[in-house]
């Protein structure tokens, strides 16, 4: 008989099996601090035991392999991600938490997490379990460094073929691996990302002891520590920062900066003691240029529109530069208002939603070195139009790039556009058959936000706001946006192609 | 004495012409018929085999040869060859090789050889000399080639050509009065086979040849100096990107000199624009009229012709030269396309296998002056020592150190290269490069 179906679906779910099943240990985390608040926590534990008993059963029910090809690679980190979102959108249903209580909230809300998108259908986190609370923050931070990036770190069935899946995952056209091993990479990349957090917890720790920041306690640097670092954007404030001092927004500011570069590229630089490897990096130098360029252009408008003058001026424009570029989220004052009092600045905040971070990074978004690329690729077009002879690499810090890396990143920002564009049309018309009073602009924010694992949009989803007003075809579309640009749209997309499937 | 020449192609024939006579010279080829033609030719022996392998060498009884020349157009065999003769007897090794990466690492004295010739090498070096600005040679490269060694030959005067004022403010005057490039001091002044010590009354002459100390930056200044000022020709395109076409594009480079490259095989031309991010690569073939017109080709200053076909080598610089270009240099591969290329009015005809053999042959024949990491063990040494904490001279600075007919061209301190001046003084763990005569070595490493 002929084989119509060419991937190893089987060998695929059963590795999916197997991450679910680790995944399952993560739910142990709230446990102890449900207790410690005197809250019900036997919902962790029920999530935990179906994720564990639905991984063991999948890896009961198929057969596995050494190791899994390319093809696979894809139908795996796709998978692992939705069901991952999956089983945390589980556990909030069966917190009983009214503003999680439907199953297409819950996994908007999931995948929001551990995409670190940081989008919110809850309306008012401040009413939430101390323990959910947490709970949310922690998944954006294991899902930042990537769910197969710490299995390949932990897991020894992954000593082989892991970079693929990982190459499948990690943000960024290309990998750069630290030591020879993928392993030992990944091992680094997050002994690194570990180290950052406890050192952003220390610092906002120290702050709010020393009353630098009142408002600052351990629970909260915690919070924001796990946000920051990932990328995130969940608060548990319902106003974001506004409400902090001046110290904990810069410190933050910086720590979102650092998130937004690339992990190898810091650890180059500061654990193997090489900063000038930093300023040699040309994606680095444009990132820093780009945050500043754009810091400034808004210090300007808001100086200029009299909304702010000084160091508030420079702090909040560096800050939601910062917060939206890096694709974090956060906001230290609700900038949907500069819609009427200042509408350059709330267009450049959408166009910021665009280059994301650093590859290699916690960021989502198209990342800045794709632009760096399709920059140097249209230089040479012009070059070549005068020239036709001209033969000329393009090059990435002095490295020449294959043509078909550079096929490709022109391939992805188009299929990003596309995504945007196809995201921000079918919500516009959702919302029309809903009668929701959604603007254009509104629209295009949230396609933008979510495709680019930002958070806030604009009009109701500002970044005070909620997705929660979104009708339940908007929020499922969003959480397809959110996981399309979490895994960078093409291991998703391939699934749907025929190629994928056949011989 | 015995020399062992490996290879019998074109190099090693023109090499066998010039030793054949004065020495007892032994060839050795896998290619029978070539070892015959050279014996009814010149009065040499013959060793039919692979030159790479142990016993083959021991049949040219390599125990009593003085020098062994690997001239092979395949860089590996030369290597082995050096290496196991190395060990098989005394003699001293020659090899040529198209690789700039072994080159290097011979330059850092990591490979153990005595003498190392790339064609490509010299063939650029000669071009970019035709063209004014004469490549430095190059000869000793220390602290990750942050300090350099170099010869120039000192162009004589009053040959029909002008001077700049760079080249003025140099030549003919006391070294105390002369303008000297940051950065770099003269070592050593060779006069007609004399190595004189550079004192400050001591001045440069046309037709000197000077060793130099300095940094790479130091060094391009100097060929600067060096270039004849009427010449100078800062546009030039190479026709042809095969190894010789880019080792002449990246000595021009080398010397701030705007290079552009033409290669008819598409993959060639991108693989050169990866390896050369400087040059402007067009990948075309020299004697399309349209490309030529398009890229204004006529009003570059020169042209360089390094194609694989004599005959098409030349078409395409008559055609130049008909679009209007100034000057054309062509690279040969049959000895008697030279005369054909310039009764043709070519200006210049290179042949990069007579001048790599003459190259080897100068060595053969003379290894005292031609290279300086050759000097050891006679009148110069370089030294490269690290200052001890208890030497007399540390922390004294540099004018008052005693004069010992030695010079610290320049020092280490930190992995940075320091090229000290009056009032700088040496510290412990400095690592000083020091060009000395032989007889005081003793003396300067017991100051240090």
């Amino acid at each position: 008989m002929r084989r119509w179906v060419h991937v190893e679906v089987g060998a695929s779910l059963n590795l999916v099996g197997a991450l679910l099943k680790y995944l399952s240990l993560a739910f142990f985390f709230p446990i102890p601090l449900a207790v410690g608040y005197s809250e019900p926590w036997w919902y962790y534990a029920a999530a935990g035991a179906a994720t564990a008993a639905f991984g063991w059963g999948l890896e009961r029910a198929t057969k596995g392999k050494e190791h899994v090809g390319i093809r696979e690679g894809f139908l795996v980190v796709s998978l692992t991600w939705l069901l991952g979102s999956a089983a945390i959108a589980l556990c909030y249903l069966l917190s009983g938490e009214d503003q999680l209580s439907r199953p297409v909230d819950a996994l908007f809300e999931a995948m929001s997490g551990i995409t670190t998108t940081g989008s919110s259908v809850v309306a008012d986190v401040s009413t939430l379990d101390k323990s959910l609370s947490m709970w949310r923050q922690f998944t954006q931070w294991f899902g930042g460094m990537g769910i197969i990036v710490l299995a390949l770190a932990v897991l020894p069935r992954l000593r082989v073929g892991g970079r693929q899946l990982m190459e499948s995952e990690a943000p960024g056209p290309e990998l750069e691996a630290l030591t020879a091993s993928i392993r030992d990479t990944a091992r680094r990349l997050w002994l690194l990302y570990v180290a950052l957090t406890v050192i952003l917890v220390a610092i906002l720790g120290t702050f709010g002891w020393t009353g630098v920041d009142e408002r600052m306690g351990l629970f909260n640097a915690v919070a924001y520590a796990f946000s920051a670092m990932p990328t995130g954007g969940f608060g548990i404030d319902p106003r974001s920062l506004e409400g902090y001092a001046p110290a904990s927004q810069w410190v933050l500011a910086l720590f979102m900066t650092i998130a937004g570069a690339n992990f190898a590229l810091l650890y180059r630089a500061f654990v193997r003691g090489r900063p000038v490897a930093l300023v040699r990096d040309e994606e680095f130098r444009l990132y820093l240029g780009l945050l500043l360029l754009a810091s400034a252009a808004i210090t300007a408008i808001l100086w200029d529109a009299g909304i702010s003058a000084g160091e508030e001026a420079i702090r909040q424009a560096t800050f939601q530069t910062v917060s939206i570029m890096t694709t974090t989220g956060f906001a230290s004052t609700d900038f949907n208002e500069w819609l009427v009092v200042a509408p350059a600045a709330a267009m450049l905040i959408v166009a910021l939603m665009f280059p994301g971070g650093s590859a290699g990074s916690t960021a989502g978004s198209i990342k800045v070195v794709r632009h760096l690329v399709i920059g140097r690729v249209l230089r040479r077009e012009l070059d070549q139009t005068m020239h036709p002879e001209y033969v000329a690499p393009v090059r990435v810090n002095r490295v020449p790039l294959e043509e078909r890396t550079v096929r490709a990143v022109i391939a992805f920002v188009l299929l990003y556009v596309g995504a945007f564009v196809a995201g921000a049309v079918l919500l516009l018309l959702d919302a029309h058959r809903v009668d929701l009073d959604l603007s254009p602009f509104d629209a295009l924010a949230a396609s933008a936000t979510t495709l680019g694992n930002v958070g806030p949009a604009f009009g109701f989803a500002g970044p005070m706001g909620s997705f929660e007003p979104f009708s339940d075809v908007s929020i499922g579309i969003m959480t397809v946006l959110m996981w399309l640009g979490r895994l960078e749209i093409v291991p998703v997309v391939a699934l749907l192609t025929r190629a994928y499937w056949r011989a | 004495m015995k020399i062992v020449v490996l290879g019998a192609g074109q190099v090693g024939a023109a090499i066998v012409e010039a030793l054949h006579e004065d020495h007892h010279v032994t060839v050795v080829d896998l290619d029978a018929a070539r070892l015959q033609a050279i014996s009814y030719r010149y009065d040499v022996a013959t060793v039919k085999g692979n030159g790479a392998t142990r016993r083959v060498l021991q049949e040219t009884g390599i125990g009593e040869a003085a020098l062994m020349i690997a001239c092979t157009s395949r860089d590996e065999i030369n290597l082995v060859a050096a290496t196991l003769v190395k060990k098989l007897s005394n003699a001293q090794t020659i090899v040529r090789t198209s690789n700039p990466e072994y080159l290097e690492a011979w330059q850092e004295r990591q490979i153990e050889v005595d003498f190392m010739v790339s064609s490509e090498l010299e063939t650029a070096r000669a071009v970019s000399q035709t063209i004014g600005v004469p490549a430095a040679k190059q000869t000793d490269v220390f602290a990750d080639g942050q300090v350099q060694i170099v010869e120039f030959d000192v162009p004589a005067a009053g040959s029909g050509q002008t001077t700049t004022d760079a080249y003025d403010r140099v030549v003919s005057l006391p070294l105390k009065e002369a303008t000297i490039p940051a950065d770099s001091k003269v070592a050593s002044i060779i006069r007609a086979d004399r190595m004189l010590v550079p004192r400050g009354d001591e001045s440069i002459l046309p037709g000197d040849r000077i060793i130099v100390i300095g940094s790479p930056d130091a060094a391009r200044e100097w060929s600067r100096i060096m270039a004849r000022g009427d010449q100078l020709l800062d546009d030039v395109v190479v026709f042809g990107a095969g190894a010789t076409g880019v080792e002449i594009a990246r000595v021009l480079l080398d010397q701030r000199i705007r290079v552009r490259l033409v290669e008819s095989n598409d993959e060639r031309a991108r693989e050169v624009a990866e390896e050369l991010p400087d040059a402007r690569v067009y990948c075309a073939t020299g004697v399309d009229v349209d490309f030529l017109e398009r890229e204004r080709i006529g009003q570059a200053s020169a042209g360089v012709f390094a194609m694989r076909e004599d005959f098409k080598n030349l078409y395409a610089a008559m055609l130049a030269r008909v679009h209007g270009i100034g000057f054309t240099i062509g690279i040969v591969h049959e000895p008697v396309s030279v005369e054909v290329f310039e009764r043709a009015g070519i200006d210049v005809a290179v042949d990069p296998r007579s001048i790599t053999a003459e190259e080897i042959v100068r060595f053969a024949h003379d290894p005292r002056i031609r290279q300086l990491a050759m000097l050891e063990g006679d009148r110069f040494e370089i030294l490269d020592i690290t200052v001890r904490e208890t030497s007399k001279l540390v922390r004294t600075p540099f004018k008052s150190l005693p004069m010992t007919g030695s010079l610290i061209g320049a020092i280490v301190r930190d992995g940075t290269a320091i090229f000290p001046h009056g009032g700088d003084q040496l510290e412990p763990g400095d690592r000083a490069i020091i060009f000395t005569e032989s007889r005081r070595v003793a003396e300067v490493e017991k100051a240090l």
